[in-house]
């Protein structure tokens, strides 16, 4: 429906365009059709196919959607499901939390980033024509009732008739950028509270249809939302007169890494913790690694500290490396998180030498090495802690928050996995090489549905007796690795498109091999690399839908499986599918339009 | 110290002091670091597989691929063999009904997204707009989710009803069936003569092309090759049992290569091994060597060239000691592919090469295979219809990008020189345009073959669904997996062996 939609906008669209550009300012439509549609015979004649094909095919998709059979209570009743599964009702609070603040986030980068292009009114009239328009052209050829028919062309003829008055009283105008977020605001706050969309519930086991507008907790929230978020743009705005910037813009890349998986984790986990253990144990550990690790980092990375630096850290890792041998000998316990912390560690002390410079560039790499023990520690707790209340059905993470969780992880799990890989493939080193290509060319050489499979059901297998992984973790792990196989391929192709002059370059200047990577190759090589990382990530979040086979209660199985064997819905799979295939392609476009202006702004291909 | 020493002697002496202590040796540092890493991953390898064997063994599972010829226990919904007698002859359906799809939707999704691509660059603007509306909205659907919709779909369509008498087309909820054009009996022994035809075609157009290249004007390139294939096919579609005989040279292939001993062939693949590495290292050498004469080798040199002879020996190892039954296989496997290009001439065969069939309807459902219409079930269609159309879309825009990629000045030189708008676009613009086409569209096709394995959500009996129909019967979940890989990988390699052979072909002729 969406994709004739979008067709029928731009259809006016280009004619609005076309009645006002200035190459043809005083020709009608008539002239536009001769020069675009008839010019010749071949062009005849693909207007005259084109227009049956499509005129079909909209017939054919609206007989799906006004089916008899289709009932679309399914899916009306069936919203909470598809998007949250079985979320206990009354810890909803948290995922309005959430969204609430992903809103704010991305109302503040709005600020950040300074976004505030002016919206032409013709333009934006212009497309809602197209949509009244579209909405008289459903109207004429659904195969429906004629009280809907005529409802239909009515609503459209009137919001077609209203866009082009605007056109003609103020089509030159241009809108501000908070002017324009504010009228969709106030739409979609018209929209919840005056739309007839009925109330359906289930209510002890039967389907009800109330009739009146939305449900007060749907609405309600959302209009808090849609506030919030015009409201966090204002104080975003003022917020940058205060604070600079570029500190605003640092501020909220790194949100948007690792933010999502605080909020998921909030979604996810019971925040009564065990607090005894967090003050008497978890806390005390992050501080001890926080302030000894960074003293030991920081000294580290003095310039010239010479051979005692490299014992030093080469003792660091031998430590590490006794504590999982005497792990796997079962000599003495230790917390794991200790040991992965130890372990951590060394990794950062044996790179210390790298890092060392100034003393800004130290605490730099001391701040990174803070924020990884603080975020993974916080993470490494929220995963012990015991899960949220307990509900009857099993799995009651799932909906389209499970696809959307699933596609986050993957990307943020596969992304240091594809650098290592990328860069292990087109290194100087044979075996590395040679273990990078036979890894990457495998995983890409098989389909992702075997993999899944093999982790779900082989991966217990391979563990020792008494490890245990639960079989969303062993899907979740498999499909990671999986797109890290991609993903480093992707960054492969920016490493590749790096000039041999810069290589020279830092060699010139003396920098390790280490230094060159990390400071000239990588930042130039991901630069070159976003759009394709986007379109890794569209991908990545549609593919997730596979998971639906090996398990998962993504929105696929719910639409297709859960709501189908409800008693009221027997076998009605239709319009859910049909449904779900509305939500993949808002958020898939919108990332694929996102990446394109990106692309555009990055400059990636005209320089 | 040292430099101060007596200056006869002195070069010596500061390289041996020069030369840094082993523990800072950068050669020995990086080979060290790369020994160290490859044994770490062959012993978690090593580490995971004794698991797994252990924790087999635990259940009962043997783990060796002697289940292959037990019995399967399974039937499959369709395919050539819908009840297997054995669990290896089930995959194998399995696999062949993967391949049917993939290629059904190699060829479909290619001409689609072809035609979608070219009305993407048209002028006319319905069709461009169609065309781009089309590729945005499929391609940011999920292909499984389009794979539903369309099962979804096809299973509420009506039922076949009683049919008396064959019919051109049928939809139906239990399939679409179409009329097939088949091989018959004489088919191999015609395409004898197809290639025949095809060869003294290619060398006649070739002889044309020459004497047209100094002579110039207009010559038949066409038009008399053509003409020669054409005599080939209507001749041989007539006399093609004469050719039966080719069929006993193939059989003697087969007893030849049935009759070589095991240790001659595991010595075959030794001499290979080290012949491979005795040239890697000459080509390494050569590769160090400047008229000035051989190069100083480094110690990265040495190590590279003593890694290849290791290579060569595990090989050698790996065939005489690990695993001796490989050759016996390779040879097996050879014997039984001659003898079945045997077995396809002669003995009786002299029917028609090609022949054709409407849909046979019994009982309200079309017959499974074989010399029926041409039926795909609603599993098969649903696959069909989603990857074809979700393939298509990517395909358009791969077109569309090859075909923008050719720099405008190439079509402006072809109008100068007064080609004709379709001559310009085939002599100048596609050839250019496919060098652009051919990789990404390569990675296209080996997706629709990666994705047919999503039949596993409608039920068809792909070889993913009976991959785990079988492993559900008999937990043999870790070879099905190894039979699974080796296959989708042997897809891959072939596919992309077909498109890089096709690649340097085009390359050539770009210079």
């Amino acid at each position: 429906m969406t994709d004739f939609g979008s067709d029928a906008s731009n259809l006016t669209l280009v004619l609005a365009e076309a009645d006002s550009a200035p190459e043809v300012p005083s020709h009608g439509p008539v002239d536009w059709a001769k020069q675009h549609l008839f010019s010749s015979l071949s062009n005849t004649v693909q207007t005259a196919l084109f227009t049956v094909v499509i005129l079909g095919i909209v017939r054919w998709l609206l007989g799906l959607v006004f089916d008899e059979v289709t009932s679309w209570d399914a899916v009306a009743t069936n919203l909470r499901l598809l998007f949250t599964y079985n979320y206990p009702a009354d810890q909803y609070i948290r995922i309005w939390f959430t969204v609430g603040t992903l809103f704010v986030a991305a109302a503040l980068s709005i600020a950040a980033w300074g976004v505030d292009p002016k919206v032409n009114v013709g333009k934006l009239a212009g497309k809602i024509l197209g949509v009244g328009a579209f909405l008289v052209v459903i109207g004429i050829m659904a195969p429906t009732s004629n009280t809907i028919k005529t409802g239909l062309i009515v609503v459209g003829l009137v919001v077609a008739a209203l866009s082009f008055g605007l056109i003609k009283l103020a089509g030159e105008r241009d809108l501000t950028f908070f002017a324009f977020l504010s009228l969709v605001g106030a739409f979609w706050i018209a929209v919840l509270w005056l739309t007839p969309f009925g109330r359906n519930e289930f209510i002890d086991g039967a389907v009800v249809n109330a009739g009146g507008t939305i449900n007060p907790t749907t609405k309600v929230p959302w209009t808090i939302l849609i506030l919030l978020f015009l409201g966090s743009v204002l104080v975003g705005r003022m917020l940058v007169r205060v604070i600079p910037p570029t500190l605003l813009r640092l501020f909220m890349v790194l949100f948007w890494v690792v933010g999502p998986a605080f909020l998921i984790f909030l979604v996810l986990r019971d925040p009564m913790f065990d607090w005894d253990k967090v003050v008497k144990v978890d806390i005390p550990l992050a501080i001890g690694f926080t302030v000894l690790g960074g003293a030991l980092l920081y000294w580290l990375t003095k310039p010239g500290l010479g051979e005692i630096g490299r014992i030093v850290a080469a003792s660091t890792l031998g430590i590490a490396a006794i504590n999982w041998i005497a792990a796997f000998l079962g000599l003495y316990s230790m917390l794991q998180k200790t040991r992965v912390s130890f372990l951590a560690l060394a990794l950062f002390a044996l790179a210390a030498t790298t890092f060392a410079g100034e003393k800004s560039a130290r605490l730099r790499f001391v701040g990174a090495w803070v924020g990884l023990v603080l975020v993974g520690h916080w993470l490494i707790t929220g995963i012990n802690t015991a899960s949220t209340l307990d509900i009857a059905a099993p799995p009651f993470l799932g909906g389209f928050t499970l696809t959307l969780a699933i596609s986050y992880y993957v990307m943020l799990a596969s992304f240091p996995l594809g650098i290592m890989l990328a860069l292990a493939r087109t290194s100087s080193l044979p075996i590395f090489r040679v273990l990078a290509t036979i890894y990457i060319e495998f995983v890409r050489g098989v389909p992702l549905i075997t993999i899944l499979f093999f982790f779900s059901v082989m991966l217990p297998l391979f563990l020792p007796g008494r490890m245990e992984i639960s079989e969303l973790a062993a899907v979740f792990l498999g499909y990671a690795l999986f797109s890290a196989a991609y993903m480093a391929e992707n960054i492969r192709g920016g490493l590749q498109s790096i000039r041999r002059g810069q290589f020279e370059a830092s060699d010139a200047l003396g920098l390790t091999t280490a230094q060159r990577t990390i400071f000239i190759v990588l930042p130039q090589a991901l630069r070159v690399t976003i759009p394709n990382l986007v379109g890794q990530a569209i991908a990545t979040f549609k593919e997730t839908s596979l998971i639906a086979i090996v398990g998962g209660f993504d929105i696929l199985r719910v639409a297709y499986q859960t709501i189908p064997s409800q008693p009221d819905f027997l076998g009605q799979n239709r319009p859910a599918l049909l449904f779900i295939c509305v939500i993949y392609w808002v958020f898939a476009y919108s990332m694929s339009r996102a990446s394109r202006n990106l692309e555009a702004k990055l400059g990636v291909g005209t320089r | 110290m040292a430099t101060t020493a007596v200056p006869g002697s002195a070069p010596n002496r500061i390289k041996r002091h020069q030369r840094p202590p082993i523990w800072r040796n950068v050669t020995v540092l990086k080979w060290g670091v790369q020994i160290i890493v490859l044994v770490l991953v062959i012993a978690a390898f090593l580490f995971l597989s004794t698991q797994a064997v252990n924790n087999l063994d635990q259940r009962g599972i043997p783990v060796d691929y002697g289940w292959v010829d037990g019995p399967a226990n399974i039937q499959l919904g369709e395919g050539i063999d819908t009840v297997p007698n054995t669990a290896g002859r089930a995959l194998w359906a399995g696999m062949v009904t993967t391949l049917r799809l993939a290629s059904a939707g190699i060829i479909a999704s290619t001409i689609l997204g072809v035609l979608i691509g070219l009305a993407r660059l048209s002028h006319n603007w319905i069709a461009n707009r169609a065309a781009s509306t089309y590729i945005e909205t499929i391609r940011n659907i999920p292909v499984l989710v389009q794979i539903l919709l369309w099962f979804a779909i096809l299973t509420s369509l009506g039922d076949l009803g009683e049919v008396s008498s064959p019919g051109w087309v049928y939809v139906s909820k239990k399939g679409i069936s179409l009329p097939r054009v088949f091989f018959a009996d004489g088919f191999y022994q015609w395409m004898v003569f197809v290639i025949v035809g095809a060869a003294l075609a290619m060398y006649v157009r070739r002889r044309i092309q020459a004497k047209q290249a100094v002579e110039g004007g207009t010559a038949p390139t066409a038009s008399v090759p053509l003409s020669i294939l054409a005599v080939f096919m209507i001749v041989g579609w007539f006399i093609n049992p004469i050719v039966s005989p080719v069929g006993k040279i193939f059989d003697g292939i087969a007893s030849v290569w049935g009759g070589i001993p095991q240790p001659a062939m595991q010595s075959i693949i030794s001499v290979a091994a080290v012949l491979a590495s005795v040239i890697w290292i000459k080509n390494f050498l050569d590769s160090r060597r400047s008229p000035a004469g051989l190069a100083k080798l480094t110690d990265d040199d040495w190590f590279r060239m003593i890694f290849s002879g290791v290579l060569a020996l595990l090989a050698i190892l790996f065939v005489w000691v690990v695993w001796p039954g490989l050759s016996s296989w390779i040879i097996n496997s050879g014997r039984d592919f001659w003898e079945l290009a045997g077995n396809k001439f002669g003995g009786g065969r002299d029917n028609q090469p090609l022949d054709a069939m409407r849909p046979t309807v019994s009982e309200g459902r079309f017959s499974n295979y074989g010399p029926t219409g041409w039926t795909m079930t609603v599993f098969f269609a649903s696959l069909f219809f989603g990857l074809v159309l979700y393939t298509a879309s990517f395909i358009a825009e791969i077109v569309r990008g090859g075909i923008l990629a050719v720099a405008k000045g190439q079509s402006e030189a072809a109008a100068a020189l007064g080609l004709s708008r379709t001559q310009a676009l085939r002599k100048v613009i596609l050839p250019q345009a496919f060098r652009v086409i051919m990789p990404p569209l390569g990675n296209q096709y080996l997706n629709i073959t990666k994705n047919t394995s999503l039949a596993i959500a409608v039920g068809l009996s792909d070889v993913v669904q009976v991959g785990q129909s079988v492993y559900n019967k008999n937990n043999q979940t870790l070879a099905v997996f190894g039979i699974w890989m080796a296959f989708f990988l042997a897809c891959s390699l072939t596919i992309s062996a077909v498109v890089n052979f096709i690649n340097g072909r085009l390359a050539i002729v770009e210079r």
